[in-house]
């Protein structure tokens, strides 16, 4: 049966509930041929017979994530980009502060609205992991850190230059999952005492 | 990648990565060969090494090998690179002997 299908979601940077959801949306059989600023677009598969993951590239330069691309291809993985649009806004201009250099100007249709790879593999029974090493793993959660504190603190910025006290109190909204990064960094940095 | 500067210690997953490009191989050989060498005990994230082919290319011990086929790029070790495999191959050897030596007697006081 030719199954096709269309979904509206907004996920945000909020990586792993896309991924979990990528890899539902798997098991009942549905691959993802396409995706929008909102939607996502499928066709059938065998249930279960491809996984995802999703990986922050946001802090990349187009050169850069353009090569990461390749490798991954070259991997035998297919990657689709999508939006997170997690980016500081002033009339036309774009800064990321938390990019590479030749990434911090996010300029439409090379880094904007590409802020994530939403890579695919052949399911081979494993986990789908990028980053197994532990010093890898803490250095990319970092990296997805970096946008959530540039925010809080643009926010607190403009709730002490500006007010009302609302502002200040919503820079306190994306410290929450950098502290969530933050435990888990952690954690990571712990381990590598004895472990790699 | 953290290695220890003072000590000279490798990561595993570095010194692994430099003994598969001994002979030149691309990012999927190069994760088969490892996983194929250690039977699955340490398997690599295709972000993990691509991190580690950047680090270590950066480092001049590594090189790009041949035309690029397509998405694949190989690499081989460098002249510095074997340098580096070679330390590291003599680190290990008196780090094991060195533990032997002290097992060894370990054992032999718990047996009198």
């Amino acid at each position: 049966m030719d199954k096709q299908k269309r979904c509206i979601r907004y996920f945000g940077p909020f990586l792993g509930a896309q991924e979990r959801w990528l890899n539902r949306m798997a098991e009942k059989g549905y691959r993802l041929t396409g995706t929008g600023v909102l939607g996502y677009a499928f066709g059938p598969c065998r249930p279960g017979q491809v996984r995802y993951c999703v990986e922050w590239v946001g802090e990349k330069s187009p050169e850069s994530a353009g090569d990461y691309r390749a490798f991954l291809e070259g991997l035998g993985y297919r990657v689709l980009e999508k939006n997170v649009n997690c980016n500081l806004s002033l009339w036309k201009l774009r800064w990321r502060p938390w990019a590479e250099r030749g990434g911090q100007l996010a300029a439409g249709g090379r880094t904007f609205g590409r802020e994530i790879f939403l890579v695919e593999k052949d399911n081979d029974g494993r986990d789908f992991v990028l980053h197994t090493a532990l010093a890898d793993r803490r250095q990319y959660l970092r990296r997805v850190q970096a946008p959530w504190l540039w925010l809080a603190l643009f926010l607190a910025v403009l709730g002490i230059g500006y007010g009302p006290p609302l502002w200040l109190l919503s820079a306190l909204l994306p410290l929450a999952p950098a502290l969530a990064l933050q435990a888990q960094i952690g954690r990571l940095r712990r381990r590598e005492r004895t472990e790699e | 990648m953290r290695d220890n500067e003072r000590g000279g210690a490798l990561t595993e997953v570095t010194f692994f990565i430099l003994l598969s490009v001994f002979t030149p191989r691309h990012g999927y050989a190069i994760m088969q060969f490892v996983e194929e060498q250690t039977a699955g005990r340490l398997t690599l994230g295709a972000g993990t090494l691509y991190g580690a082919l950047n680090t270590l290319a950066e480092r001049g011990w590594i090189a790009p090998h041949g035309e690029r086929g397509g998405r694949r790029r190989a690499y081989c070790i460098t002249p510095a690179g074997r340098v580096a495999a070679e330390r590291e191959l003599q680190r290990l050897r008196t780090l094991a002997e060195t533990a032997e030596r002290i097992m060894a007697g370990q054992e032999e006081t718990e047996h009198g």
